[in-house]
């Protein structure tokens, strides 16, 4: 199963009777809330610093994009909202003083997804393209510290269409411009202004996540990335950076449970080819990151991408295409 | 011929050495006299060949002409009882004639091939005997030319000092058995083999006095099963003549077994020949009084052709977690820990475990997570039913002595659903047995093969249902 038809069978879906959808919550294909990280990912925060940092706290590129997938039925005005745009206060990274600047820009029009500067995991070339929908620079603002910030009201034509997913595309790019701080921040796509309700059978995507692992260590604190393989993948090369070697990473879907992969160590990459099984194709696999148990790896910021045999980077969704893979042994006996 | 053996032997009788007998459990042998072929005068020696049985006779052949020695007894002579459509011989006719002029023929036996004949005969023909010249027996070759015998030849150990006769080839053509009281014989017929070495045939060698005794030993017979039948007066049997076996094993000749009744009797039964089954064959014997007679023998006992090989109740399993993959990452973070659901427990993707026996078995699948430690139970589960397979069952020793008694039982068939009427048990000897519990005792060493017939109580429309297992059982002799 492609991307395209997991897409159709979230269209499809959306007509139920409510009750029905709300009885089928959470199964395969029914995506019916947009926070960013995703509930199923278990990560605290985004996180993007300001230019003028080292590559050793954890963001390689100091840029981070994400697209959110509007489907192409829902006609209403939507919002993006951001948890914490500012940086300063209790939930964002010091480095010495707040002297840190972001810049959130919201794309839409042709080729805000579709260029292919825009699928990039390095802010570089026209990834910044599209027609600029709303932006705002934000620096330390105590009032919004830990406060939702909302943009637009958007009208989802004005993303670009994209047949594939039978959605419209939007783009929203947090750009460190200067300073040395460590922006956290969440997002959440929302019919409202004022408070978050989902868009039933949108969701929310990027190629490269940069995000804070959780401060403790304790192993049953997990976050999870959910890849998702399209047609046509024989193997993929997962890409960590900084992970400061905190734990553990292992894969699981439907087919395979626990493989160990490699983590980086500080200021570092590390990669890893791994075999896809044709029954793996059309669904995502769980990416899980299990922290170090023992000595605290604090404030812990990673990245990570997935590519194809191609070098094609693949797609991180916020609610997993396919829901999320389990694994169901099948045991098989036989007689000596 | 045989009758003037016979008289011999009596007179030879004087001497009676006690000896070990094991004798055959009664057999069931249905006994009939092949009515086709009997005369008022002698038949016997009975050799199955492929489209009839060629046996001796003294028959008048001539109304006008009887060829008798100078004690006036009608000379011997081969004679051919084709095969009707049923297989059973028919009227006789003279084998052959060419074989010697006026003087006794017989008995004989035919190659597989047809091609050699091995018979016995005076050495002298009668056209050139002089009455009170001694005229002993030897054995001769012929081989067969178009319709009639030539080159009849003298097998190269006759002397006409000694008498050789009954001579027997082994089906690979590799051994001649034959009677005779040529220097060496223990007693006064004994049993002596030859071997064909290159075409040549050795020197005769005495079978030695597990087979031969201080009496008569005639008629050997080698079956396809490896017993070698002869026919002895010897102490042990029923009276007279009576047929025996014994069983060449490493080297030596098994203590010989005695056939019990119907084939032996008080009279004289000799010349045993069976077919390659040794389910049915043919004997001479003298119990009607006349003369001798041939007899044919077929068994009653129940032997299924196609009887299932018994089965070993195996309660071992493996079990196995199919998708399981293990090669290409760096190893796997968590263990597969596996539920028996009998109290015991294994780890890994792939186990073997073997159950106390039948019944329903919860196998499940725990995943232990070996960051965390955390276990994700059951996360696969097997309903797994042991089933003893439906078969009847032969509980006995794989190995037992020869003459030794020991027990068989049934009582672990499992054949749900089937009321069990009757065990009939079948031991491979040409024995039997009914019972949920039986003994045996092989005489002789040996592999036998076991048949265990389970019958039920008549069903709906009287059927009744029969099933079969065997099992071989290993007779060794004492020592080994």
């Amino acid at each position: 199963m492609g991307i395209e038809n997991a897409m159709k069978t979230i269209r499809t879906k959306r007509y139920l009777k409510f009750l029905v959808i709300l009885l089928l919550s959470g199964g395969p294909g029914i995506v019916l809330s947009q926070p960013v990280p995703g509930p199923d990912e278990n990560i605290p925060y985004l996180i993007t610093f300001g230019k003028d940092s080292k590559t050793s706290w954890g963001d390689d590129d100091f840029s981070q994009t994400f697209f959110f997938t509007v489907p192409k039925d829902f006609k209403d005005p939507f919002y993006i909202r951001i948890f914490d745009p500012e940086i300063g206060g209790k939930t964002d990274e010091l480095n010495n003083f707040w002297n840190t600047r972001t810049l959130y820009s919201v794309y839409g029009g042709r080729g805000c997804y579709t260029n292919p500067d825009a699928k990039g995991i390095t802010p570089g070339g026209n990834y910044k393209s599209g027609t600029l929908l709303a932006s705002r620079v934000f620096a330390m603002e105590n009032k919004l510290d830990e406060q939702w910030y909302t943009f637009g009201p958007f009208n989802p034509a004005d993303g670009e269409y994209y047949p594939k997913f039978s959605s419209n595309v939007f783009k929203i790019i947090c750009d460190g411009l200067a300073g040395d701080d460590g922006n956290l921040y969440r997002y959440f796509l929302s019919r409202r202004p004022d408070t978050n309700i989902p868009i039933e059978g949108a969701n929310a995507f990027t190629y490269e996540y940069t995000f804070r692992m959780w401060n403790n260590n304790d192993t049953s604190y997990v976050s999870h990335i959910y890849p998702f393989i399209d047609s046509g993948c024989i193997y993929i090369k997962q890409k960590n950076f900084d992970w400061d070697n905190d734990g553990d990473f292992i894969v699981v879907s439907t087919e395979r449970k626990g493989q160990k992969l490699p983590l980086s160590n500080e200021d570092n990459w590390t990669d890893f080819n791994m075999p896809i099984l044709d029954a793996e194709i059309g669904k995502s696999l769980d990416f899980r990151f299990y922290k170090r148990r023992g000595e605290l790896v604090r404030n812990n910021n990673v990245v990570m991408s997935v590519e194809n045999q191609y070098g094609e980077n693949l797609q991180f969704f916020s609610a997993p295409i396919g829901g999320v893979p389990v694994y169901r042994p099948r045991i098989k006996a036989t007689k000596k | 011929m045989k009758r003037s053996l016979i008289y011999s032997l009596i007179l030879l009788l004087l001497v009676i050495r006690p000896i070990d007998i094991e004798a055959q459990a009664k057999g069931s042998f249905e006994v009939t006299p092949l009515s086709a072929v009997a005369t008022n005068s002698d038949e016997f020696a009975p050799v199955i060949v492929e489209d009839g049985i060629l046996f001796c006779s003294n028959r008048k052949t001539n109304p006008f002409t009887t060829h008798k020695n100078f004690e006036g007894i009608r000379l011997y002579d081969l004679f051919f009882a084709p095969f009707d459509e049923e297989g059973k011989p028919g009227k006789a006719v003279k084998f052959t004639a060419g074989l010697g002029k006026n003087t006794n023929i017989g008995p004989a036996y035919l190659s597989p091939d047809g091609n050699t004949l091995w018979f016995t005969r005076n050495y002298l023909e009668g056209t050139k005997l002089k009455k009170n010249q001694p005229n002993n027996l030897g054995i001769f070759t012929a081989r067969k030319q178009g319709s009639g015998w030539t080159d009849i030849t003298p097998f190269r150990y006759n002397d006409p000092s000694y008498n050789l006769s009954y001579p027997f080839v082994s089906s690979d053509g590799k051994y001649l058995f034959f009677a005779s009281d040529m220097p060496g014989t223990l007693g006064k017929y004994d049993i002596f083999m030859s071997e064909n070495s290159n075409g040549e045939w050795g020197k005769p060698v005495n079978l030695g006095n597990s087979v031969n005794s201080a009496d008569a030993e005639i008629h050997p017979f080698l079956h396809s099963s490896g017993r070698l039948y002869f026919t002895s007066d010897r102490t042990g049997g029923q009276g007279g003549l009576d047929i025996w076996y014994s069983v060449s094993s490493a080297g030596s000749w098994s203590k010989p077994v005695v056939l019990s009744d119907p084939i032996n009797s008080e009279a004289d039964d000799f010349a045993y020949y069976a077919v390659s089954n040794g389910q049915e064959g043919y004997f001479s014997s003298n119990r009607r009084k006349f003369s001798d007679d041939i007899f044919r023998f077929a068994t009653t006992i129940i032997r299924w052709s196609n009887c299932d090989t018994l089965q070993k109740n195996s309660y071992c399993y493996e079990f196995v977690e199919e998708k399981a993959i293990l090669g290409d990452t760096l190893g796997l973070r968590y263990r597969w820990e596996w539920n028996f659901g009998d109290g015991t427990r294994a780890s890994g993707i792939r186990t073997e475990h073997c159950f106390a026996g039948p019944g329903v078995y919860d196998v499940s699948l725990d995943m232990i997570n070996l960051v965390t430690g955390g276990i994700e139970k059951r996360q696969a589960s097997y309903e797994l039913e042991i089933e003893d397979v439906e078969q009847p069952v032969i509980n006995a020793p794989d190995r037992v002595t020869a003459g030794e008694t020991f027990s068989l039982n049934a009582g672990d068939t499992y054949l749900p659903g089937m009321k069990i009427a009757r065990y009939y048990w079948n031991f491979g000897d040409e024995t039997e047995a009914v019972g949920i519990d039986v003994s045996k005792s092989f005489p002789v060493p040996g592999r036998y093969n076991i048949q265990l017939i389970v019958s039920s109580e008549p069903g709906a429309g009287g059927v009744i249902r029969e099933v079969c297992v065997c099992r071989d059982i290993e007779v060794v002799s004492n020592g080994n």
